[in-house]
């Protein structure tokens, strides 16, 4: 299908634009999202072009197009001059294109060496010839300096994420790469393991390999990249060299939308604190305190991996907490299962709705009345009719679309299922209700149909917890803002007022260089008046 | 994008009235009730259950006899009816019980020791059905609080619990109640017999009866609807406020205990507590659950369905006895119904999955 660009070696380094990987006019659409628009760089042979956007920009969607693993609706993609037209992940490979994802797949019972040479292990009679496997791994690894970092016998479960990330990259160059895009590799290695990972990828881009390099991390991509191209909302806003941006440029292209219409926010702050949190340890999270008044929408940003649903996860009992205490309506509670927390009147509605939320091959009945069936029930027995009038009353004043309270949820679309999920934790009547990502994945209309009931809820007397990686709903309906990195909360802002660049900044700007790098948050005497 | 999937949200166009409609509302208003009960999802095994009998019938004319009927058929699936309801419970929990033959080996033992010691009837009962709750409450607490794979947790009972069987049987001999009428009267005593009617079998009633407490469990308390939601997502059933640990003691509990009251029963048929009772009958019960319709995974199955089920093989396999096939034929033919009636459900569920995918995927 694909022409084999690996067996032909560019002869004549012609610094002409079509050397490389070319994307022309790449669109791709999603049912309710058009998650690229019009997308056209080029990614040329012997430079680090880096892409840069919020959560949901669409880097992701272009690393899977350039991987094969969507096929674009329109736009082509050309390499070294050849039109390509990828059917799946392993045509992009034989022409010399490899993504690396943030976890790249590692045979675990095998060692590096197997692990590096999977798929082409040199064989002899049917057996693995051991001898001159380790002798071309051996070659490589010392070729890029890696045989002391990634010993070659080393067992695939033993590997650190780092040494993963090279297994991965060493696959990549032993078969001959043209085009090597790096998804976020930094996230989970320290600084050393970044360096020489930089590195490695200088010196490939040196050896004449197209590198893309997506990472959240400014800083760095300042730093590696030759190139910086800004995605936002599926479209391209810039590429620009690096050498002609700042941080805060950076930044202020990322940003720019206008969506303030769909956020209608009455205030109705009370200096009841429903929730607080005082210094959450745990596996993710190193001393975070904060609190959430009655009728406050308390709005999380962060990057994805900040800590943000593992903190939710802790307060609601779901995930171990090391030490920390939680307080609803001022009294400290033990909450050592989500049952628990229910019982204290917290709710959460989870970020993944289909595996976390919801049971889909059960009705909508049966799932929106889930979080309150001791309350339903008399001598254990359900009152049936309770039910339906208290389902009924809740999915219809969320205009769920379903043909009755029988169907199927997983019949239902994303939007309509979690409307469901809301549905059951208004029934439950908590009062402090956490929503992970309450937005994802449905479209338009319902989206502003769950901004309207937020208000609502927090108008009602609840306090809201709203965790999003969606900046403009995040500012337009929070009261107050945390903002999480690195399990760490380092700021806390006003919700009216506060801008994308300080979010960003706050979310993204490493704080290392700082003297204190953990802002307090404040105690809610000294906060801001609602 | 453009077909229009199953189950789309939208309803039909009102039809035109037409006399043939109206005939077919008459009629439809009549078998809804009946359908609802059973439940459309088990129509299916209605229908094999028909088609058996019709070519069963059609080949002898002892199968509708009410000694057939009552005892041979009867009697014999009552057992076996009594223990699959109890496993249903744990199957549509998405978890399994492969230990139950083994706890009705002991609840067995445990009746005619107390039996032949008291005489009492009813304390033998009571015995060996608190011998189940036992036996039911260490499945419980191996899977809800050291977290044993359900599945690796009975398998260790399931030897476990039978060792046990013979430990209290004296010097591992069968107890004999034969001696004891009152005791054989659950197997074998029927009531409301006279005339030309030979009477319903102890045993059929108590089955029923099980099976009603069964279907009620599961369909009308809060306890079933938090099996369903275990069963169909325990994660998603978790972080809804449900405490899991509760309900995986309650559903091993609840098959303990039918467990128990079936080993009863056939020490009460058999006439004898021999810790050898109910050995393979743990898998004829897990058969019968997953012939009801209860997915592997979980989250699906009902009572009505076990029940039918427990109909179908019980009836196959008398039908076969009525026409003298061969015992090793029927063995044959149980497992390939099994392996067929999950082929078909696993086709059809692969269908509407796709079918969801696609509503899914339009957001």
């Amino acid at each position: 299908m694909s022409p084999p660009a690996s067996t032909e070696p560019p002869a004549t380094p012609v610094p002409s634009p079509s050397l490389g990987l070319e994307i022309r006019g790449v669109s791709k659409a999603f049912p309710n999202v058009q998650a690229l628009s019009d997308v056209s760089l080029e990614a040329r042979s012997g430079e680090i072009l880096a892409f840069l956007g919020e959560n949901g920009a669409g880097k992701s969607t272009l690393l899977k197009v350039i991987n094969g693993d969507y096929q674009p609706d329109i736009g082509t993609l050309t390499l070294d001059g050849q039109p390509l037209r990828f059917a799946n992940p392993l045509d992009a490979h034989r022409a010399g294109i490899r993504v690396i994802y943030q976890e790249p797949e590692i045979i675990p019972g095998v060692d590096v060496a197997e692990n590096i040479c999977v798929g082409e292990l040199p064989g002899r009679g049917g057996f693995v010839d051991r001898r001159l496997l380790e002798t071309r791994v051996r070659a490589d690894l010392d070729r890029y300096g890696f045989s002391a970092a990634l010993p070659m016998g080393l067992m695939g479960d033993m590997l650190s994420p780092a040494q993963r990330q090279l297994v991965e990259i060493m696959r990549a160059i032993k078969s001959n790469v043209r085009v090597l895009a790096l998804d976020e590799p930094t996230s989970s290695l320290t600084d050393d393991e970044v360096q020489r990972l930089f590195a490695l990828v200088r010196r490939l881009r040196d050896e004449g390999v197209a590198i893309i390099y997506v990472s959240h991390r400014i800083r760095e991509i300042l730093q590696l990249a030759d190139r910086v191209a800004i995605l936002r909302d599926g479209r391209l806003i810039a590429v620009r060299p690096a050498a002609d941006l700042t941080e805060e440029e950076i930044v202020r292209l990322m940003v720019g939308r206008d969506l303030t219409a769909m956020f209608q926010r009455r205030r109705a702050v009370t200096d009841r604190v429903v929730l607080r949190a005082e210094h959450i340890a745990s596996n993710w999270h190193h001393d975070v305190s904060f609190y959430v008044r009655a009728g406050e929408v308390v709005g999380f940003a962060g990057l994805v991996g900040a800590g943000r649903t593992e903190l939710a996860k802790v307060v609601f009992g779901e995930l171990p907490r090391d030490s920390g205490s939680v307080f609803v309506d001022g009294r400290l509670v033990s909450i050592r299962r989500p049952s628990d927390a229910v019982t204290e009147g917290i709710g959460y509605a989870p970020e993944d709705r289909k595996r976390e939320g919801l049971i889909l091959m059960r009705s909508v009945l049966e799932n929106a009345s889930l979080a309150v069936l001791q309350r339903l029930s008399r001598f254990h027995f359900i009152q049936r009719r309770m039910e339906r009038r208290l389902a009924g009353e809740y999915i219809e004043r969320l205009r769920v679309r379903t043909p009755s309270l029988e169907q199927e949820v997983g019949k239902l679309s994303g939007g309509n299922q979690q409307k469901v999920v809301l549905a059951r934790w208004l029934a439950a009547k908590p009062k402090v209700l956490i929503l992970d990502e309450p937005t994802r994945g449905i479209d338009v209309g319902a989206k502003a149909e769950i901004y309207h009931l937020i208000d609502d809820l927090a108008n009602q007397g609840l306090g809201v917890m709203f965790i999003s990686s969606d900046l403009p709903e995040i500012l337009g309906l929070s009261d107050r803002i945390y903002v999480m990195q690195n399990g760490r909360i380092s700021g806390e802002l006003p919700g009216p007022g506060a801008t994308e660049e300080q979010v960003l900044a706050l979310a993204m700007v490493d704080h290392l260089s700082r003297a204190d790098p953990v802002p307090k948050s404040t105690a809610p005497e000294e906060g801001l008046a609602g | 994008m453009s077909e229009a999937p199953a189950g789309e949200v939208d309803g039909p166009a009102t039809p035109p009235i037409s006399p043939f409609r109206t005939a077919l509302a008459r009629v439809a208003s009549v078998v809804r009730p009946v359908v609802r009960f059973i439940g459309a999802e088990n129509l299916s095994l209605v229908i094999v259950l028909a088609i058996e009998i019709a070519v069963i019938v059609s080949q002898t004319k002892f199968f509708l006899g009410q000694q057939n009927l009552l005892n041979s058929l009867g009697q014999n699936i009552a057992v076996l009816g009594v223990l699959a309801v109890g496993e249903s419970l744990v199957i549509i929990a998405g978890a399994l019980d492969i230990s139950v033959g083994s706890i009705a080996g002991i609840a067995g033992v445990a009746a005619a020791l107390v039996v032949t010691g008291t005489g009492s009837m009813q304390l033998g009962l009571v015995a060996g059905i608190m011998a189940g709750i036992c036996a039911g409450l260490v499945n419980g607490s191996i899977v809800a609080f050291l977290r044993v794979n359900p599945i690796i947790a009975t398998l260790g009972t399931f030897a476990a619990f039978r060792g046990v069987a013979f430990l209290i049987a004296p010097n591992g001999y069968p107890v004999g109640v034969g001696t004891q009428p009152d005791f054989t009267w659950l197997g074998s005593g029927r009531i409301l017999g006279g005339g030309g009617f030979v009477g319903i079998p102890i045993i059929l009633i108590i089955l029923i009866f099980v099976a009603i407490v069964g279907h009620v469990l599961l369909r009308y308390t809060d306890f079933g609807r938090s099996i369903y939601a275990l069963g169909g997502n325990a994660t998603a059933a978790r972080l809804a406020g449900i405490n899991l640990t509760r309900v995986r003691l309650g559903m091993y509990v609840f098959c303990g205990m039918t467990a128990g009251l079936s080993g009863v029963l056939l020490a009460a048929r058999t006439t004898s507590g021999s810790p050898l009772n109910g050995q393979g009958m743990e898998l004829q019960a897990i058969t019968a659950v997953f012939l009801g319709g209860a997915a592997t995974t979980g989250g699906k199955g009902t009572v009505v369905g076990t029940v039918l089920a427990v109909l179908i093989l019980g009836v196959l396999s008398n039908g076969m006895n009525l026409l003298g096939v061969q015992q090793y034929w029927q063995d044959v033919a149980t497992g390939m119904l099994l392996v067929t009636s999950v082929a078909i459900a696993q086709f059809r569920a692969l269908r509407s999955e796709r079918a969801r995918t696609r509503i899914a995927s339009r957001g």
